[in-house]
C-alpha cells in the first residue's frame, strides 16, 4: 500500500478570540443600527407610559413604600426590565430568524468564526443593547426628577450584565424551539410573571414566603435589586449575592445554550 | 509532481440510521476544479460540509480528511480561514449595502480597514458589481446576489473555494460569466470544489469529478474521459412513440422511457440509417454528454 500523499500544511493564523467576538458584535451592531429609530424608540418609551399610567394613576392610592413615594419606587424598578425585554426579544425571535430564515449564522460560521464565537459575541451585543436601553430609560427618568442618587450612573453597567444574562437564558430557550410560535410560551409564561414578581411594581417582602423564594430564582429580581440600589444610592453587602447570582446564571445558561446550539449548527 | 489540496479517505457520515456519505475517498490536486455530482440526497452537500467541519464525519478507524494540511475535526478555524464557502442559499444581510456586506465579512477574517477597502474594490470589479457598490441587497437581481455571495467568499483571498450549486436558477449570461471567473481563479492557483446538478457546468469546469449515488461513489474521472470510457459516442433519441415498433434497433444499446426510445452507437452513419424512414420532428441525433452518463449510472427514477 502506498503512503497517503497528504496536502502540505499552509501555515496560517486566524484572528484571536477577542477579535472574533468583536467582529460578531460589530456585525450585529451594524445591522441593528440600520433601523435604530424604529428598533430603539418603542422599548424606551414603553416604561414611560407604564410609569405614567400605573405610577400616577395607581400611585395616588398607594402612598409610601418603605418610606419612598410610590412613583420613585416604581421608576427605580422600571429601569430593570428594559434590558430584559430587549435581550429576550433579540435572542428569541432575532436569533431564530438568523438561525432558520436568514441563514445568517450559516454564513458566519463559514468564515473563520466558531459557534462559540457566534453566540458569545451575540451575548455581548445584547449586553450592549441592555447598557443603552438602561441608560436611555434612566436618563429620561432623571429628567423627570425620578432618580434621586448620582449612583444611578452605574445602572447601565448593571443593564449590560443583565442583558448578557437574559441573552444567555433566551438563547437557551431558543435552542429548544422548532417553530417561532413557541416563543409565546417563554414570553408570556416566563417573562410576564417575572415582571410582576421581581419586586419591580411592588415589593416582594409582603408576599407569601414561598413566592418570595420563587422570586429569588428569577434573574430579574437580582438585576432589579441592583438597579434600585444604584438609583437610591443605598448599598448593602447582600447585593454581593445578586452579583454572584447574575454571573453564575449567565455562565451556566450561556454554556448550555452554546453547546445546544452547536449541535444544531454542526451536525 | 502535482500537489494535493484535499485528501479524503473512507469518509462516512450517518444521520441517525441514514447513511448520507458512505466510505468516500478522493484527492483534489492544487489549482484544479473538483466536482461532486449526484441526484438530490446523494450526499454531495454533506461531503462538502465535512471538509470545513460544518458536518462532523463518523470517527471510524482509518478515516482521513485533510484539507490544506489540516484536519477539520481539529483545525476547523484554520480551514475556514483559508477557504471561501459559497452556500446553496444566498444569505446576505438584506438590510445592508453591497459593500457593507463585504466589509462585515472582512472583519470576520480580521482584515485591517485599508486592506479590506482595497480588496472590496478589487472584488466588486472582478464580479462586475462596482456600479452596485452602494445598492441595497433587495435592489439586486438573483444573478447579482449570487455574484456578491461569491465575492464575499473571496474576501480573504482563499486558497480553496467551495461552491454548493453556484449557478442554480441563474440565466445563461450569468452562468457563463461565473464559469469564466472560476477559470480565472483556477489560473491564479485557487483550488475549487463544487457541487452541481448541471452536467454542462461540470463538463465546463471540472478537471476531475465523482458521481455519487446514495452516499457512494459510482464513478470518478475527467468528464470527457468518463464519457468516452462508459458510453458510446452518439445517441439517437426517437420522440414519436408511434414509430417505436418499427425501429430496427439491433446492434445498438437501447433505453426506453415513457416518451422516448434511445439508441446508443459509436458510428454516426449507422444511426443515420435508422433515421431514414423517420420524419424530421420524430428524432434527435446528437453526441452523448455527461448527462447521459449521469442518468445511466444513477438511473432515471426520481430520487426525491
Amino acid at each position: 500500500m502506498t503512503e497517503a500523499v497528504l496536502p502540505q500544511r499552509i501555515v496560517t493564523t486566524p484572528p484571536p478570540l477577542a477579535y472574533r467576538l468583536y467582529s460578531v458584535w460589530y456585525r450585529h451592531i451594524r445591522v441593528y443600527c440600520k433601523h435604530l429609530i424604529s428598533n430603539g424608540f418603542p422599548p424606551f418609551v414603553e416604561p414611560l407610559f407604564f410609569l405614567a399610567g400605573v405610577g400616577l394613576g395607581l400611585g395616588h392610592y398607594v402612598g409610601l413604600i418603605d418610606g419612598t413615594p410610590y412613583l420613585l419606587f416604581l421608576a427605580s424598578g422600571m429601569i430593570a426590565p428594559s434590558s430584559m425585554f430587549t435581550a429576550a426579544f433579540e435572542c428569541t425571535f432575532g436569533t431564530f430568524i438568523r438561525l432558520e430564515f436568514d441563514k445568517a449564522y450559516d454564513g458566519m460560521v463559514s468564515a473563520s468564526i466558531t459557534v462559540t464565537d457566534l453566540f458569545v459575541g451575540e451575548m455581548l451585543f445584547v449586553g450592549t443593547k441592555g447598557f443603552f436601553f438602561t441608560l436611555a430609560v434612566m436618563s429620561v427618568f432623571t429628567v423627570f426628577g425620578l432618580v434621586p442618587s448620582y449612583f444611578a450612573i452605574l445602572t447601565p453597567l448593571v443593564g449590560f450584565f443583565a442583558g448578557m444574562m437574559f441573552g444567555a437564558l433566551s438563547l437557551f430557550v431558543t435552542s429548544f424551539v422548532k417553530t417561532i410560535n413557541h416563543f409565546n410560551f417563554f414570553l408570556t409564561g416566563c417573562l410576564t410573571p417575572m415582571f410582576f414578581f421581581s419586586g419591580i411594581v411592588f415589593p416582594i417582602t409582603n408576599l407569601p414566603e414561598w413566592i418570595q423564594w420563587v422570586s429569588e430564582v428569577f434573574p430579574l429580581t437580582h438585576s432589579a435589586r441592583l438597579i434600585r440600589a444604584c438609583c437610591f444610592g443605598q448599598f448593602s453587602s447582600l447585593l454581593f449575592f445578586d452579583i454572584l447570582f447574575m454571573v453564575a446564571f449567565t455562565i451556566v445558561f450561556g454554556y448550555l445554550a452554546v453547546s445546544r446550539l452547536e449541535k444544531r449548527l454542526i451536525q | 509532481m502535482t500537489e494535493n489540496a484535499i485528501y479524503v479517505k473512507h469518509a462516512t457520515k450517518h444521520f441517525g440510521d441514514f447513511k448520507a456519505v458512505d466510505n468516500l475517498s478522493f484527492e483534489v490536486n492544487k489549482a484544479t476544479c473538483f466536482g461532486l455530482l449526484g441526484p438530490n440526497g446523494a450526499g454531495k452537500t454533506t461531503m462538502m460540509k465535512m471538509l470545513t467541519g460544518r458536518v462532523r464525519s463518523d470517527s471510524d478507524n482509518g478515516r482521513i480528511i485533510n484539507v490544506l494540511g489540516y484536519d477539520p475535526a481539529k483545525n476547523e478555524l484554520e480551514i475556514r480561514y483559508l477557504a471561501g464557502i459559497v452556500p446553496q442559499e444566498n444569505n446576505l444581510d438584506v438590510e445592508l449595502s453591497v459593500s457593507q456586506n463585504l466589509y462585515i465579512y472582512s472583519k470576520f477574517y480580521g482584515l485591517p480597514h485599508n486592506v479590506a477597502s482595497r480588496r472590496i474594490s478589487e472584488l466588486l470589479e472582478f464580479m462586475e458589481l462596482t456600479e452596485k457598490k452602494e445598492a441595497r441587497i433587495r435592489e439586486l437581481s438573483g444573478g447579482m446576489q449570487r455574484r456578491l455571495v461569491i465575492a464575499r467568499a473571496l474576501i480573504n483571498s482563499p486558497h480553496l473555494l467551495i461552491l454548493d450549486e453556484p449557478t442554480t436558477g441563474l440565466d445563461p449570461q450569468v452562468r457563463q460569466a461565473i464559469w469564466d471567473k472560476m477559470r480565472m481563479l483556477k489560473k491564479t492557483g485557487v483550488t475549487i470544489v463544487l457541487t452541481t446538478h448541471y452536467m454542462d457546468e461540470a463538463a465546463q469546469l471540472c478537471d476531475d469529478l465523482i458521481i455519487m449515488h446514495k452516499g457512494e461513489k459510482i464513478l470518478q474521472g475527467h468528464p470527457r474521459a468518463l464519457i468516452s470510457k462508459n458510453l458510446e459516442t452518439y445517441v439517437l433519441e426517437i420522440l414519436n412513440t408511434d414509430v417505436f415498433s418499427t425501429i430496427e434497433a439491433k446492434g445498438f444499446r437501447t433505453e426506453e422511457t415513457a416518451g422516448r426510445l434511445m439508441l446508443y452507437g459509436d458510428r454516426l452513419s449507422s444511426l443515420e440509417t435508422v433515421t431514414e424512414p423517420l420524419n424530421a420532428g420524430d428524432f434527435f441525433l446528437r453526441p452523448v454528454n455527461l448527462e447521459d452518463l449521469f442518468l445511466k449510472v444513477t438511473g432515471r427514477n426520481l430520487h426525491d
